[in-house]
């Protein structure tokens, strides 16, 4: 007999399959490009225009990060409102994450409505008006004049929190509903190793964050490379 | 992670003289729930049903009103029938070994609270219709198909491993903690741990093997095994420590092979 799978069942995959891939993997680089930032301003720049500069651009865009983030946050959503939440009666660690996954889900779908406005649109009025797309060259300023308002910092640094969990903790859930990971033990490794992630992502992601308002992040300045490259998109350099 | 191990059963140093029985009641399935509240002389080794009992044969509530007796399943009395499962302090659970002492010291009252289980139709009072969790049991062909027309010879021989794992998952007696306690389950709008767990079961027979297909394609429809939240609470509550999350990762594994990527062996 011929095996037959419903609508739900590719769905629920697919779901599972976009959270790792692509938007696992873009969360990865977005990191490390904004990691960059640690060097001041030239080298963050140098990124972000180089990423300007990547061949069928808005073809990625579109079929490598619009789709399956619009894809993954509805259906996640509505994954979530089918929970019926019961972590106080059932005080276990399993269903705290169940119930994380699904919170930090909800608050991500509209930090990253949020996000994609205020940087990649530039269309929140009152705070940015200057789409960084298109605007390399002037992506650090905007960046860091947003982050030195603390309730944005804040802000920001709460969504990198929530998606280094809903990221770390979502391969750990890809791994078991995959059948990859199914023994007790590999399961609480597994863990253990995700969460690892988790705090690892969401230094990095702090630390990125920080470089925005104080050279190096949270590293003593002496710990970065003085970059020698001179900004000329301003003009020429001014010695 | 490991579930509910033995613990000796602790006892009330000092009594009290009445203790109170707090009851959700309702008169059929269409009427509304209210609660009623009765007065008990406590004695030792009282448990949830005898309790219960005690309410059946002077139903008058602890404001003096007497009521009708209070409607409740039950059948073996030693927990391994699960007809009696009900929501005892908030807790899914067998009423028959739910010993009053050990509630009373957990909750640090004087009341022990009775719901029935949220999750199925409630017939009357704390009785519930878990009819759901057969039909799940046929939608997932929880057998073998052992008929046929000549003698089908000696069943085959099972590693020790193998027998292990499926006597655990043949202890099963459907009582429906599983699905009260899991997050997911709701509307029956997923098939629950306990009929992955019995597919499982005949997954992992010799002579089962034959149809697993049958069985995954059971568990791939739109309350399928996919609805799975990964909260694990089933196997933290379930009384007969199966190992259903194992049931439905082992199962997963099964899905991954044999319907997602089952195109690649075309």
């Amino acid at each position: 007999m011929a095996i037959k799978v419903s609508s739900t069942f590719l769905l629920r995959k697919l779901h599972q399959l976009t959270g790792i891939v692509p938007l696992g993997l873009f969360f990865f680089v977005h990191m490390f490009t904004n990691s960059k930032a640690m060097n001041g301003e030239v080298p963050f720049e140098k990124a972000v225009q180089e990423i300007h500069d990547i061949p069928f651009l808005l073809f990625l865009e579109i079929f490598g990060i619009f789709l399956p983030l619009t894809f993954h946050s509805v259906y996640g959503v509505i994954i979530s409102t089918e929970a019926r939440a019961n972590v106080f009666t059932y005080n276990y660690g399993r269903n705290w994450f169940y119930f994380f996954q699904r919170a930090t889900g909800i608050f991500l779908f509209f930090f990253i409505f949020f996000h994609i406005l205020n940087f990649r649109f530039g269309l929140i009025p009152g705070l940015n008006m200057t789409p960084i797309a298109g605007n390399a060259g002037l992506s650090y300023n905007i960046v860091s004049a947003e982050f030195s308002i603390p309730w944005v910092m804040v802000f920001y640094i709460v969504g990198i929190g929530a998606t280094a969990w809903h990221l770390a903790y979502g391969f750990w859930l890809f791994a078991v509903d995959w059948g990859i990971i199914i023994g007790e033990n590999a399961q609480k490794y597994a863990l253990y190793a995700c969460t690892v992630l988790a705090f690892g992502l969401f230094a990095v992601g702090v630390n990125a964050a920080i470089s925005f308002v104080r050279p190096c992040g949270l590293f003593p300045a002496a710990l970065c490379e003085k970059s020698s490259a001179v900004k000329k998109a301003d003009g020429p350099a001014k010695f | 992670m490991s579930t509910t191990a033995y613990h000796e059963k602790k006892r009330l140093t000092n009594p009290p003289a009445t203790f109170k029985l707090k009851i959700q009641r309702r008169e059929r399935e269409i009427s509304p729930a209210h609660w009623e509240t009765f007065e008990l002389q406590y004695r030792r080794n009282l448990n949830v049903i005898s309790a219960l009992m005690e309410v059946r044969m002077n139903p008058v509530t602890a404001d003096g009103k007497r009521t009708t007796p209070p409607v409740w399943d039950m059948s073996c009395l030693e927990q391994v029938c699960g007809i009696c499962t009900m929501v005892i302090d908030g807790k899914v659970r067998q009423s028959c070994s739910a010993l009053i002492d050990d509630l009373l010291l957990e909750s640090n009252s004087d009341t022990v609270m009775l719901q029935p289980m949220s999750k199925f139709p409630n017939v009357r009072d704390l009785k519930v219709d878990r009819s759901k969790m057969f039909d799940h049991l046929k939608q997932v062909n929880a057998w073998i198909e052992l008929d046929g027309s000549y003698d089908l010879g000696p069943g085959p021989h099972l590693s020790n491993e193998v027998a292990q794992e499926r006597y655990a998952y043949s202890r099963c007696m459907t009582c429906g903690c599983c699905l009260e306690a899991c997050p997911q389950y709701s509307d029956d709008n997923y098939i629950g741990p306990q009929a992955i767990a019995q597919a499982r079961l005949f997954n992992m027979h010799p002579t089962g093997k034959l149809n697993v297909d049958d069985r995954l394609n059971g568990l791939l429809g739109d309350d399928g095994i996919t609805n799975c939240g990964n909260a694990q609470n089933c196997v933290q509550v379930c009384p007969m420590s199966i190992p259903l999350t194992r049931a439905i990762y082992e199962t997963n594994r099964d899905v991954t092979v044999n319907a997602l990527f089952g195109w690649l062996k075309k």
